[in-house]
Formats: C-alpha cells, sequence, structure tokens
C-alpha cells in the first residue's frame, strides 16, 4: 500500500497562486451575480471587472521577488511579476471601454466579464511558470476564452476571426506540445530550470543536437504563431479586422506580453546553452518580420488593418532584443510595451470612438482612410489627439514608443549589433509613410460628405481612456526613470 | 535670469497650446506678439552674453532619465548664440510678412511650436534633447507645407519628411554608439555632448561614426546627391514656410556639423575634408547652373540657396578660424538674405499668383520700391562688399584657400555664375519694358511687407559694414572649439591641417 503524501499548507506557499485566484474567483463572482439577478447594466459588470483588477494587481505587488510555491511549478520571479503588472494595466485600460453610447452586442452578456477575467488567469499562469505544461494551459485558457471574446462580436467577420485564430492557435498549440516532447524525451523534466541543467550536461553527445534542434524549431514555430512572426502572421490582420477595436488593440499587447515572457524563458536558455542557432533564427524572423510587415501595412486602405500590421511590424522589433538575450535586451521588451501599450490602445480606442453600427465609408471596411479625410477642420482636438498617437507608433521623439525604441536600439548596439539597430532605424523610417499617410488625410485632405459622426460612439468613459493614453504618451520622459529602474531591477533579479 | 534658455524654448511653446483658446480673428496678432516677446528675450540674451567668454554660458541641467544618461542639459556660446537670434528674428518678420488668410490660427499656432523645436535645436547640449528637437521640427513643417503649399504639396511635405526622417535615424543609431562607447570606457551613461568632448576614440570608430552623423546632417544641409527633397519643399511651401525653411531649418544640418562631427571627430573630419570639399564644389556649381536654368523665381532661390549652402559646409570643413567663422557667419547672412528673398518672392506671389519670371519685365517702373528691396537683397546674396554677403564669403574663401587653392577657385566661381543668374533674374523680371498688361496695376509694397522687409535691409547693411559685434564672439568660440580639436586630435595629419589662427583683420 503506497504511503500517504503529506503536504504541509505552508510548503504549498500558495500566496504564489493568489492572483490568478482573484481573477477566477472574480469571475465566479460576476456569474453568480448574473444568476440572481438578470439584466443588470453591462456598467456594473465593468465597475466590478475593475476593481477585482485593481485587487489582482495590489496582491502582485504584494508578491514577494524569486519565489516557487505549488511544488515548484510556479515561479513568481521578477519578470513574472512584471509582466503580469503590464498584463493588469492594459487590462484596466481596457474594460471601460465597454462603456460605448451605443449597444455592441458581446457587453450585454456577463459571461463577457467572466472570461476576460478568466482569461487574465490564463495570462498570468502563462508568465508566473516555467513549467512547461502549466504553461501549456495557461496558453490554451487565455486563448479559448480570447476565441469566445472575438466571436461574441457578432458578425459574419468575427466569427471568421475567431475561427481562424482557433485554428491557428490549435496548430501552434500543437506544435507547442511536439516541441516539449522533445524536450521531456531528451531530458525527462518539463521544469525549465531542470531541462537547462540536463541540456548542458548531454549537449556533448553524439545526435543530442539534432533533437534539440529539432525541438527548438518546433517550439519556435509555435511563439511566432502567437506573436505573429512571419511567416506565420497572416492571420493577424484578419483576426483583428474581424474583432471589435478594443479587443484588437488588446490583443495586440497583452497576449504578446504573455508569450514574450515565455519566449524568454524558453529561447533565453537556448541561447544560454550556447544554441547560436536559436539566436540567428529569432533574429532573421525578427527582421524579416519587422520590415514585411511594414511593407505590408504601406498598401493596407483600412486604418486598423494598417494598425494590424504596425502591431506585427512592433512585435518583430522587440522579438529582435530577446535574441540579444541581454539584461538591457530584456528590459527593453517590458519597456517598450509599458509605453507601446498607451499609444497603440489610444489609437484603438480613437477608433472604437469612430466606430459605426453599419459601414456608411465603405463596403468593406469600417475605418477606411477617407473617414478620417478633414478631421481637422471638423474636431480639431480628435485629429491632433489622433496625430499623437500616430507620430508616437512611428517613434517620434518626445512621444513615448520613441523611448521605447531607442532602449531596444541601444541594447542592440552594447550588444554588438550595430547592424540590427541600423536595420530597426530603417524600417522606422518605412514604417513613418504608412502613420503619415493618416495624418496626410485628416490634416491636408479636405473632409468628404460628412454628418460629423466621427465621434459617434463617443462617451465620458472613453474620453478619460483616451485622456490617460495622451498624457501617458506626451509625458512619457517624466515616468521613463522609475520605469527603467524598476524594470531593470525586476529584470537582473530574475537573471535574465 | 540664468534660466533664459528654458525660457526661450517653451515660452512659444505654452504661447502655442494657449493659442488654442484664443480667437481667429485675433490669432495673427496673438502670434505677432509672442514673436516679439521672444525676440526681445533672445536679444535680452544676447545682451547678457558675455562675448569674453568662449565656453558655454546659462548653463542649465535638470536629469531626467538618470539611469540612462539623459539630461536636459541647455548651454548657448558664441556659434548657436545668433543663430538663436536670428531664429526669433526671421519667425516674427515672417509672421508680419505672412499674407495667409485661411485657417491662420492653424498657422499661427504651427509656427510657435515650431519655434520652440528651433531654439531647442541651437540651445541643446545632450544629444537625446538635441534629437528631440530635432525631430519635432519635421511635424509643424509638414503640416506647413501641406497645408498651405501648391499643387504638389502633399507629396513635398511627406518627401521632406521621410528624407531628413531615415538620415536623423542613422543619426540616431550613431547617437547610441558613442553613448556606449561612453559608458565602457567611463561605466556611465551620458548622452551629454560635453561629456562626449572628453572621449578619445580609435580612427576607424570615429570615420564610421562621422558617417552615421553625416547621414543625418548632410540631409538636413542638403548636401548633394541628397538635396532632391529641397526644391521640391521650397517649390511647394508658402511664402512663410520657405522662409523658415531656408533660414533656420537648413542651418541645423551646418551647425550639427561644428557641433558634433568635428570636435567629436576631429581625425575622421580631416581625413574628410577631401571627399567633403569634392562633394560641395559640385553642390557649388551644379546647383548654381541649375538654378541659372529655371524659369520660376522661386526655384531660383531655392537652388541659389542650395549653393549657398555648399559655401557654408566648404568653410566648416577648412579647419581654420576663419572658415569655421566665415561659415557660421555666412549661416546667418543666408539666413536672413534667403529668408527676405523668399519673402519678397511671396510678395509678387501674393498679387499676381504665379511665380514665371517670363510673366514680368518691367516691374521696376511699376513697383519701385519692391524693386530698391530686391535689388540690395540680391547683391547681398551675390556677395557683393558692404552687404553682409560678403563678409562670410570672403572668409570661407580665405579660409579654404589654405586648404586648397583649386578649390578654393572652383567655389569662387559659385560667385560669379550666382551674379549671373541673380542678375538674369532681375533682369527680366524688374528692367526692359513692361510687356505683360497684368503688372501695370500691381501696387507697391505695403506697410506689413515694408515692416517686415525694412529691418532686414537695415541687417544686411549693418552687418555688412561693421560686423564685428556678431563676428568677435563667433570668432571667439570658434578658436576654442579649434584649440580643444588639435589638442584631441591623434593622427599627424589631423594636429598639422587643425589651424587656430592669428589674424581676423580681412574681416574689418
Amino acid at each position: 500500500m503506497l504511503e500517504p503524501i503529506s503536504v504541509s499548507l505552508a510548503s504549498l506557499n500558495l500566496v504564489t497562486l493568489s492572483p490568478m485566484l482573484i481573477a477566477i474567483a472574480g469571475g465566479l463572482i460576476i456569474l453568480i451575480i448574473d444568476l440572481i439577478k438578470a439584466d443588470l447594466h453591462k456598467s456594473l459588470y465593468v465597475m466590478l471587472t475593475i476593481l477585482i483588477l485593481f485587487v489582482d494587481f495590489g496582491s502582485v505587488l504584494g508578491l514577494n521577488v524569486n519565489e516557487r510555491g505549488f511544488f515548484d511549478v510556479m515561479l513568481i520571479d521578477g519578470i513574472a511579476i512584471v509582466s503580469e503588472l503590464l498584463i493588469l494595466a492594459a487590462s484596466i485600460l481596457f474594460i471601460p471601454l465597454a462603456l460605448t453610447s451605443k449597444r455592441f452586442h458581446e457587453y450585454s452578456y456577463p459571461e463577457f466579464f467572466a472570461l476576460f477575467l478568466f482569461m487574465i488567469a490564463g495570462f498570468q499562469f502563462m508568465v508566473a511558470s516555467d513549467n512547461l505544461i502549466l504553461i501549456f494551459v495557461g496558453i490554451e485558457t487565455a486563448s479559448l476564452s480570447l476565441y469566445t471574446l472575438i466571436a461574441l462580436h457578432n458578425r459574419n467577420s468575427s466569427y471568421e476571426a475567431a475561427v481562424k485564430y482557433f485554428t491557428m492557435g490549435a496548430m501552434a498549440a500543437g506544435f507547442y506540445t511536439m516541441g516539449s516532447a522533445v524536450i521531456y524525451a531528451l531530458t525527462g523534466s518539463v521544469e525549465l530550470y531542470q531541462v537547462a541543467d540536463v541540456l548542458q550536461n548531454r549537449i556533448a553527445e553524439p545526435g543530442v543536437m539534432v533533437a534539440i534542434l529539432g525541438g527548438s524549431v518546433l517550439l519556435i514555430a509555435a511563439f511566432a504563431f502567437k506573436l505573429s512572426l512571419f511567416p506565420f502572421h497572416t492571420w493577424t490582420p484578419d483576426v483583428y479586422e474581424g474583432a471589435s477595436a478594443p479587443l484588437a488593440g488588446y490583443m495586440s499587447i497583452v497576449p504578446k506580453v504573455a508569450a514574450f515572457v515565455v519566449a524568454m524563458r524558453i529561447f533565453g536558455m537556448y541561447i544560454d546553452l550556447g544554441i547560436e542557432w536559436v539566436r540567428i533564427a529569432i533574429l532573421v524572423l525578427s527582421v524579416l518580420t519587422m520590415t514585411l510587415a511594414n511593407m505590408m501595412a504601406l498598401v493596407q486602405e483600412d486604418v486598423k488593418r494598417m494598425l494590424a500590421y504596425s502591431s506585427i511590424s512592433h512585435a518583430g522589433f522587440v522579438m529582435a532584443a530577446i535574441a540579444l538575450d541581454t539584461t538591457k535586451g530584456n528590459t527593453g521588451v517590458f519597456l517598450y510595451y509599458a509605453l507601446f501599450m498607451f499609444t497603440n490602445l489610444g489609437a484603438f480606442t480613437m477608433l472604437w470612438i469612430s466606430r459605426h453600427k453599419n459601414r456608411v465609408h465603405h463596403e468593406r471596411y469600417d475605418h477606411p482612410y477617407e473617414k478620417f479625410a478633414g478631421l481637422v477642420k471638423i474636431m480639431p482636438f480628435a485629429a491632433v489627439i489622433m496625430a499623437l498617437f500616430m507620430l508616437s507608433l512611428a517613434g517620434v521623439p518626445p512621444f513615448s514608443v520613441f523611448w521605447g525604441k531607442i532602449y531596444i536600439m541601444s541594447a542592440a548596439v552594447d550588444a554588438g549589433y550595430v547592424w540590427l539597430a541600423i536595420v530597426m532605424g530603417l524600417n522606422s523610417a518605412i514604417a513613418a509613410y504608412y502613420y503619415l499617410k493618416l495624418i496626410v488625410y485628416m490634416f491636408l485632405k479636405d473632409p468628404e460628405e460628412n454628418d460629423g459622426t466621427v465621434t459617434y460612439n463617443m462617451t465620458k468613459p472613453l474620453m478619460t481612456i483616451v485622456g490617460v493614453a495622451v498624457a501617458a504618451t506626451v509625458g512619457s520622459v517624466f515616468i521613463m526613470q522609475p520605469l527603467i529602474s524598476y524594470i531593470f531591477y525586476m529584470v537582473s533579479a530574475s537573471g535574465y | 535670469m540664468d534660466n533664459i534658455l528654458s525660457v526661450l524654448v517653451f515660452f512659444p511653446a505654452i504661447a502655442a497650446l494657449l493659442g488654442f483658446v484664443v480667437d481667429k480673428k485675433s490669432a495673427r496678432v496673438y502670434g505677432i506678439s509672442v514673436a516679439s516677446v521672444e525676440l526681445l528675450l533672445a536679444l535680452w540674451l544676447w545682451m547678457s552674453f558675455d562675448s569674453g567668454n568662449a565656453g558655454m554660458q546659462f548653463v542649465e541641467l535638470v536629469p531626467l532619465v538618470p539611469d540612462f544618461g539623459i539630461n536636459y542639459y541647455l548651454g548657448v556660446d558664441g556659434i548657436s548664440l545668433f543663430i538663436v537670434v536670428m531664429a526669433a528674428l526671421m519667425t516674427l518678420l515672417g509672421m508680419i510678412g505672412m499674407s495667409i488668410e485661411k485657417d491662420i490660427k492653424n498657422m499661427i499656432i504651427s509656427l510657435l511650436f515650431l519655434e520652440m523645436t528651433m531654439i531647442g535645436v541651437f540651445v541643446a547640449l545632450d544629444a537625446i534633447v538635441f534629437y528631440l528637437f530635432w525631430e519635432l521640427s519635421l511635424v509643424p513643417m509638414l503640416y506647413i507645407i501641406g497645408a498651405w503649399g501648391g499643387p504638389l504639396r502633399v507629396y513635398a511635405s511627406i518627401k521632406f519628411f521621410l528624407y531628413t526622417f531615415t538620415g536623423s535615424l542613422i543619426m540616431l543609431v550613431g547617437m547610441l554608439f558613442m553613448a556606449y562607447l561612453y559608458h565602457s570606457i567611463s561605466g556611465i551613461w551620458s548622452f551629454s555632448i560635453t561629456d562626449w568632448y572628453a572621449l578619445v576614440l580609435p580612427v576607424s570608430y570615429q570615420i564610421w561614426l562621422f558617417l552615421a552623423f553625416f547621414v543625418g546632417f548632410a540631409i538636413k544641409v542638403p548636401m548633394f546627391p541628397f538635396h532632391t527633397w529641397l526644391p521640391y519643399a521650397h517649390g511647394q511651401a508658402p511664402t512663410i514656410g520657405s522662409v523658415i525653411l531656408a533660414a533656420v531649418l537648413l542651418k541645423m544640418g551646418t551647425y550639427g556639423f561644428v557641433r558634433f562631427s568635428l570636435p567629436l571627430f576631429p581625425d575622421a573630419s580631416v581625413m574628410m575634408i577631401m571627399p567633403i570639399a569634392v562633394i560641395s564644389i559640385i553642390m557649388i556649381i551644379y546647383t548654381a547652373m541649375v538654378a541659372y536654368a529655371q524659369e520660376d523665381m522661386k526655384q531660383v532661390i531655392a537652388y541659389s540657396s542650395v549653393s549657398h549652402m555648399g559655401v557654408i559646409v566648404l568653410g566648416t570643413f577648412a579647419m581654420n578660424a576663419e572658415g569655421i567663422s566665415g561659415s557660421i557667419f555666412l549661416m546667418l547672412s543666408h539666413g536672413i538674405v534667403s529668408g527676405a528673398l523668399f519673402m519678397l518672392v511671396g510678395v509678387i506671389y501674393d498679387r499676381r499668383h504665379t511665380k514665371l519670371m517670363s510673366e514680368f519685365g518691367g516691374l521696376a517702373s511699376v513697383m519701385p520700391k519692391y524693386a530698391v528691396i530686391f535689388g540690395i537683397m540680391l547683391m547681398a546674396s551675390v556677395g557683393l562688399p558692404l552687404t553682409i554677403g560678403f563678409v562670410g564669403e570672403f572668409l570661407v574663401l580665405l579660409g579654404f584657400y589654405k586648404v586648397s587653392m583649386i578649390g578654393t577657385i572652383l567655389a569662387g566661381t559659385s560667385i560669379i555664375i550666382g551674379a549671373i543668374y541673380m542678375l538674369s533674374l532681375y533682369k527680366k523680371s524688374f528692367f526692359g519694358p513692361l510687356t505683360n498688361k497684368a503688372n501695370e496695376k500691381l501696387l507697391d509694397l505695403n506697410g506689413k511687407e515694408l515692416m517686415s522687409l525694412v529691418p532686414l535691409v537695415a541687417i544686411v547693411i549693418w552687418l555688412g559694414v561693421y560686423p564685428k559685434p556678431v563676428l568677435a564672439p563667433i570668432d571667439n568660440s570658434v578658436k576654442a572649439l579649434l584649440t580643444f580639436m588639435e589638442e584631441k586630435a591623434q593622427t599627424p595629419e589631423a594636429k598639422e591641417r587643425i589651424v587656430v589662427s592669428t589674424t581676423m583683420k580681412e574681416a574689418r
């Protein structure tokens, strides 16, 4: 008969689980409230969600750095904490966008908010573990919720987007499990820190290198899907176009931050083991991604699709920092997304504000460039704000994305990749063209027949979010110092 | 007032923000008042400037991002002082002479933002702050060209933006590399130019860094073969846009050479003298010839502007006090003269809505005052003695003579070709019989236009006759720069080439 295993509660270190538990409990509370009393207004759920996320934020801030828990499956290190904070901050900014003046299908279901919280819990599991299985569970929890959130938008194109995302995501999950299986076969472990030790010992054995390469190819493919790197990026524009504008903006930030953390853990391990092949592959992928996505963005006719390609290109830019595998590069990843978050969410919010229920400007697109023609004459403030976001995305100083860009470029220069910094610079110049295109439409063209409905969806909460985004975009130079020193400390504390 | 530089930089920016509230009809007066106050502040800066001190004055340093070495670091010396004053002056006069009625409020706000960036570039002593203002200056200019320009305005403004943006991103990589080198030697992150001055770099590094900065500056100047954006920008821009572009924005490039390239990379600069001299001379002669072939008055002045910028670059790379002081003086005189010429073309364009020389002829008889002022500015542009244009051009050629006699002779032909195209422009438009009936009833300069042009005429003659009050502080700082470069230079060629000169008699 098996001896019962006695596990003391203290050794589980359950506090490491508290952020996810808060999100899950919050989701359940929302479902229970719906059971008790139906037909409650969405504003209640929005505020409840914000409060739950706020508590979650506080619990993450209270975690100690470098703790393990739950049979060493949970790993709360610096990058886990920083990325959880980023995810929660972006979510807090995102969820009030449900309070539009017009009624949209998805927000009338409380399940939307519950799913949203479950998704956040999934992302938190993903980043707070170095166990390949738990990472997988996190990815799938988050992705399945996200597919449903997209489909809830209740348009043909959003079903298409959800199905497309689902199939692509399933394929990526397949690649990920196969890659993990190879690692397990090689090392007999799914814990990355043990994997690294075993690989270190076995790397010289004949034949092992081929298996390592095979496994890394599968994992790179899986993350290239998740991060929408070339040539696995084709789903992104369609999915962004089908999803509602705020959700598209959200998708360009939060899932990517989570995936970057996992990529940092896995590929950082490979690069530390001296497998240069992985570094080269990532560099090639990221250079191709930023260049080709920029080229594609040049020819788009719809602002949302343009922004979709632009976020692919930004992801490629940041992916290059992962390949550097220096503390500065990894700091740059979080810094970039912390700054990019405000600008990009702001830009997508501006699209959301201008969103009509029907396509009044173009038969295929919701946000064709023509819609914004001559905006400065109709609504000077909206035009100036949108232009600020575009200039920031283009990397014009002193707006937020510029600081992320120079930090990553500087990391590339420090690591001896001057050519990479030059490629990044030239790509920013290409990108400037399509961001300028919108500015040209807004400022230099005459308005079309337009009944002033560009701010169709405007409400006070939406204005507040835009205001926060503008303040962060313009005043970013003043938050740079605390951000850099905090993130750098956290990243170096966790040894990346 | 020790923080006068911050006030100078941010006064127009805050005025621009407040300008959103000002009523449309009062916007012009608002803009002119703000620009006048700004000019008075700039003059105050000049008055309280210590001409005996060759170093940086009115220095302000506030750490912005200490972990990454970015500081809010401003200062002014003899080299930048007068460019700042000129920027404030040209903005004011341009605004006074402006004839635009459409969306005047947006124009005034853009101009005030532009003024902030222009002054910021010339007083920034931190590379990132410099870069920040440098890039930011593109945005209002893009709008000014794109919204008030000619038929091809959108193309011209985007070309202008993308060209300069691309060049400056390469420069940014150079800056990041400088900061990295500084960090690897000293262990501290710093983007302060004065910190970087202390770095003695191996020559091989210097060359690459020099080239990275060169791309940024050369596109801005613009040097041959990167000059193709300029004729479009000038051709399409409204008068005020051309005035600011020619008078101040182009000077950012040549100023960058003096502030960054020469003191940071003295050895590379000396090695690059010949290639740059060749490019400059091609640019001087080629664009002068192109100017002669133009039919449009504004294009003549645009190309002549490129040609003169070539002389300025040539002087900067003469590596002696005459050459560099001359080129800085020429930056000022070119700013004033080409600015005035663009305003003058704007005057006739407002009346006739054409700039083609073939449409004119005999204008001197209908518009005598206009013809006189045009004549004076034209002579100053050609470099007639006793005008402002002569001083700088002469000093540059004198300085470059020590480098290369043939080069100087070739560059000197620019004065001759300049005289040819300018005088033929004058002949075609102002002399001869009044052939075109449309010109018979043209009104002479009105009060507004006289107000903006007469001060420039006065400056052209004053500094042409007696340049010392401006030239002395410039010369002072330039000599300090050269002494520093000579000490820092490693290769014997560089030590020999960099001459801290003795006399400035010729200028007087």
